[in-house]
């Protein structure tokens, strides 16, 4: 277990450095001035531009610009962005909203996917199952965005239970229903996936010997079938976090919630490059980072995974 | 979202789709045969098919279904409701709703089919090829790979088209769409690259092939003449509904205000136009939406259809 938490956090780190490059390349080198339409309607004096090049280290190649950057990560140093405001304090104000968001999601999917999908799994061809797996194809199919314009235009145009839009404080009951839109579709994956777990283990000799031994219908669900069942689903949750973060940019879009989406978003649009890159940067790494705490979590949970 | 990574898990939710024919009778039927007399049973694959055979009527001739022009603006009619005169109402500039929605279906249908077929050429060649000459290969392009997957989707997509195509800027029709298709494309080439090699290393141990290869067959004919067909279910499968979430993926970009933008007519547009209305004028936005939905749930549910019926096992 220690050697293989090693080997794969080895193994991270070229996949950082690469996503990390690809994003400074992709931002810094692919075509496109980010000073254009900086200075109101009139192109940018020279002056200003040389500075800010400087500045930035935009006249330098890429590889050193990569390099700075790198340094620039590990000593913890975010820097200014373009309007010279340090990057950390607005990431400070972004993160805890982002945060609370997403792990309200992952609460929604757990709840209602697992429990949907238990139900299903476990009537497999009944009414529950059938309402479970046309509802889930529906959520499927629906983009985030619409199923989040579909439910502020309903409940807060037309029902006026919530407020469409979500204040600067971000308080959870303002943030349930974004945060049920961003769980919408991995809600629907959680329950299939479950409905396939308890499916497949319903046939697994372990449940019938529980049920030969006379235990419990609520006993060989509760403790044998759904353990088991599971394990596939947390990782998958696990794996999702990462995700959710940046499907955060649509929902945090959508509601006007000022967190790491929003803030990621009016960085892109306002072409503030160097608010991008660290936020783009700390997004692959949660999501690289919960992808690994995912695959240990695996073996702890079924000790039939062995490493090495 | 629409985003392809997980759907995936779709596919693979159970065994290998490929490995589980069921031979119902003696003589040896082939996988399509089985697959083809137990789609027509279900009710599921008419309807997907139904509705796919409308999109691509309205995708080839739009006219067909609305006889006015989609770019006639009629200001003094702004945001003006659902009638009997424009079933679907006016939009911002009065423009007729209905006749938008109709022809934006092709944009959309356009955007989706190509970037799945360009993630398919570009997955397929290099999961063939990690599959067919692991050792070195195998791990460069499998690292590569990670690494596009190591962006979540939205993220990647926003970051490059940001910086090649913002938002201020007004490229023309053929460029953009080329760009969001490319894009598409780039970012979702890792998963079909997993789903082709795991299907070809699959059939790559089989006996046909080693035979082939006894036979003195070259790589090109390996590949082309027994690796390919036989692991092509698993690929097409991932195709169908990967064409739906990429239609998905294009009106979120172009709701962002950095995917397909005016001349272009499409549903990803419409709706972000009108964003800002949706307490006076919801109507110029749900009706796109909704035919947005149900072109991508067909997409989706005709590919689950295929999937289930390559994959008895799995009902």
């Amino acid at each position: 277990m220690g050697r293989y938490t090693i080997r794969r956090l080895l193994q991270l780190i070229p996949v950082l450095l690469g996503t990390t490059f690809l994003i400074n390349y992709m931002v810094w080198q692919l075509p496109g001035d980010p000073f254009a339409g900086r200075c109101g309607q009139r192109p940018c004096p020279d002056s200003y531009v040389s500075a800010m090049r400087a500045q930035f280290g935009l006249d330098q190649p890429i590889l050193v610009q990569y390099w700075q950057f790198l340094k620039n990560m590990l000593t913890g140093n975010l820097g200014v962005d373009f309007n010279q405001v340090p990057v950390a304090a607005q990431l400070g104000d972004a993160w805890p909203i982002t945060i609370r968001l997403a792990l309200l999601a992952v609460a929604i999917e757990a709840v209602i996917g697992i429990s949907a999908g238990v139900l299903s799994g476990l009537k497999r061809g009944g009414f529950i199952d059938n309402v479970v797996t046309i509802s889930t194809l529906f959520l499927l199919s629906l983009p985030v965005f619409v199923t989040g314009f579909l439910l502020q235009w309903l409940l807060g145009v037309q029902l006026q239970v919530i407020t469409p839009t979500v204040s600067d404080e971000a308080t959870i009951t303002e943030l349930l229903v974004p945060a049920f839109v961003l769980a919408s579709l991995n809600m629907a994956f959680t329950a299939r996936l479950t409905r396939t777990s308890i499916v497949e283990n319903r046939r697994s000799d372990y449940v019938r010997t529980a049920i030969a031994k006379g235990l419990t219908n609520r006993r060989v669900v509760g403790v044998h079938l759904l353990r088991n069942s599971l394990i596939p689903v947390l990782t998958f949750l696990g794996t999702e976090v990462g995700s959710l973060m940046s499907g955060a940019i649509i929902t945090e879009g959508i509601f006007n919630i000022h967190g790491i989406g929003g803030l990621l978003y009016r960085a892109i649009t306002g072409q503030d490059y160097t608010i991008v890159v660290p936020i783009a940067s700390l997004l692959v790494l949660v999501y690289l980072v919960s992808n690994l705490l995912v695959d240990l979590l695996y073996g702890v949970l079924d000790p039939r995974i062995r490493y090495e | 979202m629409s985003d392809p990574s997980v759907t995936q898990d779709l596919i693979h939710g159970g065994e290998g789709p490929a490995a589980s024919v069921v031979s119902a009778s003696n003589k040896p039927r082939s996988l399509w045969q089985d697959t083809w007399d137990i789609l027509k049973r279900r009710k599921i694959f008419w309807i997907s098919l139904t509705m796919l055979v409308l999109f691509l009527l309205m995708a080839a001739f739009p006219s067909l279904f609305t006889g006015k022009n989609p770019d006639y603006a009629t200001l003094a009619k702004s945001m003006e409701p659902p009638s009997g005169e424009a079933w679907f109402g006016y939009d911002l500039q009065g423009r007729d709703v209905f006749a938008r929605t109709i022809y934006g279906a092709r944009t959309s249908i356009i955007v989706g089919v190509l970037a799945t077929l360009l993630t398919v050429v570009l997955g397929g060649i290099a999961g063939v090829l990690a599959a067919y000459y692991a050792r070195w290969v195998d791990s460069v392009l499998s690292r590569v790979g990670e690494i596009f997957l190591g962006v979540p989707y939205v993220l990647g997509a926003i970051i490059i088209l940001g910086t090649i195509a913002p938002a201020q800027s007004s490229p023309d029709r053929a460029t953009i769409m080329a760009v969001v298709i490319v894009v598409l494309a780039v970012l979702g080439w890792p998963i079909l690259m997993r789903i082709a090699r795991s299907s070809v290393i699959q059939a790559k141990h089989q006996d046909y092939v080693q035979a082939a290869r006894a036979l003195g067959a070259g790589p090109f004919r390996i590949i082309f003449k027994h690796l390919l067909p036989n692991s092509l279910a698993p690929i097409l499968v991932y195709a169908t509904i990967t064409i739906g979430s990429y239609i998905g993926a294009e009106a979120t970009l172009s709701l962002l205000g950095i995917g397909l933008r005016e001349p272009v007519i499409s549903w990803g547009i419409a709706i972000a136009d009108h964003t800002s209305y949706i307490r006076t004028g919801a109507h110029a936005m749900l009706f796109p939406a909704a035919f947005l939905s149900l072109c991508v749930l067909t997409f989706v549910m005709l590919g689950e259809a295929v999937r289930d019926a390559l994959d008895p096992k799995l009902r």
